[in-house]
């Protein structure tokens, strides 16, 4: 966190947000999402308020993004050399969940902040993108290569998975959160069971082609003798 | 880098103008559209087969069904190399696809290439504009796609010798398929 290494970082404003994000996440535990800790976390860098307010014009909205991005990019980078590929599909996702939550441990506090603002209204379109963006991210870790409507539906079983989870361990006590990775298996052993549900449905919607093919064989009674 | 843009852009101007999509959500747009397109077209030949399985002309569907099955196995695969989410719609393509084949082949054999002649001709078009926006940059994918394009025009060709003119209505048929098919590469492009 040293500024002697050279003015390389700061003016590669990717490079300068997270930075300026991981400085401030102490702080955010006291002065909340928002210019404060953005300012402070720029004090403790070396750097001027007008360079913080400069990487985060949007404010609190724009700091969680980044932290978020920059989360995803954590989660990435701590698995995409863990041998996944031994696992079983479950395993990797799990594997992936606990990852995640276990890289922000140390700003549990500052990620509860994130979470009351990410809830209000106005902030739903964030909300729902990061999450999008988190959940596609462990798809894709995992090996997913679905091309059809299963592309959307995990991505969605997986976002009320993680979600919860994520509520789970904000206020799990337990040593280790042992609580939470069993909460973890049990809410993906929940989700195992959505296949079958979606049997039903597809022979549901399988209704009409059934018809069709009894019509084939009313249709051509002759061609089928002969 | 800029020596070649500039000189692109005296010769034709910008590739992209202020409100088109950008180079890289464009590709995607095209990889998706793409990917919806073959799934909707290997569907209408399942309707059709379904109709027509036993029919004299069911050995030609089934070689088109076979290669419209190898683009969608080939687009599946570009799809999930370059991380590009499918079309929200594919559960509507399933149905809609396979009901517009066996639709048309109750109509008849000339029904169901006249069905045929009418989506080729709109995938021909769309993959030839596809193809002239492509840039070097993406040699590959143009490629590809102009490889698909020779194979979905053949098709075409292979429902108007099977007498695709002949079949009832022709021109109405015809029209309101072709607009069908626009609507739906419309909308794949974008959800």
């Amino acid at each position: 966190m040293t500024n002697e290494s050279g003015t390389d970082w700061k003016d590669d404003p990717a490079e300068l947000r997270d930075r300026l994000i991981e400085a401030a996440l102490p702080h955010v535990v006291f002065d909340g999402w928002g210019r404060e800790a953005a300012l402070r976390g720029a004090e403790d860098l070396g750097l001027g308020p007008a360079e913080a307010m400069r990487a985060f014009p949007g404010g609190a909205g724009d700091m969680i993004r980044c932290h978020l991005s920059l989360a995803d990019r954590r989660m990435t980078e701590a698995l995409i050399d863990a041998d996944l590929e031994s696992m079983r599909v479950r395993d990797r996702i799990a594997f992936a969940v606990r990852t995640r939550l276990e890289q922000n441990a140390p700003h549990r506090d500052a990620v509860r902040r994130a979470m009351s603002y990410l809830a209000a209204p106005q902030n739903a379109g964030l909300a729902a993108q990061a999450l999008y963006r988190t959940v596609d991210e462990i798809w894709w870790l995992a090996g997913d290569r679905s091309t059809d409507w299963n592309f959307y539906s995990k991505r969605g079983l997986l976002a009320g998975v993680y979600s919860s989870t994520l509520l789970f361990w904000l206020n799990d006590k337990s040593a280790g959160f042992e609580e939470t990775w069993a909460f973890l298996d049990r809410r993906i052993a929940d989700v195992m069971k959505a296949p079958k549900l979606m049997n039903t449905v597809k022979q549901v919607a399988g209704f009409l082609p059934r018809r069709l093919r009894a019509f084939r064989t009313f249709r051509s009674p002759s061609a089928s003798r002969s | 880098m800029t020596e070649p843009t500039s000189k692109q852009a005296e010769k034709s101007g910008p590739r992209y103008l202020p409100g088109d999509p950008r180079p890289r959500p464009a590709v995607e747009r095209m990889i998706r559209v793409d990917q919806a397109g073959e799934y909707g077209a290997a569907r209408i030949y399942a309707g059709q087969l379904a109709v027509l399985g036993r029919s004299e002309s069911a050995p030609v569907i089934r070689h088109m069904a076979e290669q419209e099955q190898r683009h969608l196995d080939t687009f599946n695969e570009i799809l999930a190399d370059r991380r590009v989410r499918p079309t929200v719609l594919t559960p509507i393509w399933h149905a809609a696809g396979y009901a517009l084949g066996a639709g048309t082949a109750l109509l008849g054999e000339r029904g169901a290439m006249a069905c045929t002649v009418a989506v080729e001709e709109v995938i021909d078009e769309h993959y030839a504009a596809q193809r002239d926006a492509l840039g070097d940059d993406e040699a590959d994918l143009r490629e590809t796609i102009e490889e698909f394009r020779r194979e979905e025009a053949e098709h075409r060709d292979i429902g108007l010798e099977s007498g695709a003119e002949q079949a009832p209505a022709y021109p109405v048929l015809r029209q309101a398929i072709k607009s069908a098919s626009r609507l739906a590469i419309w909308l794949s492009e974008r959800v």
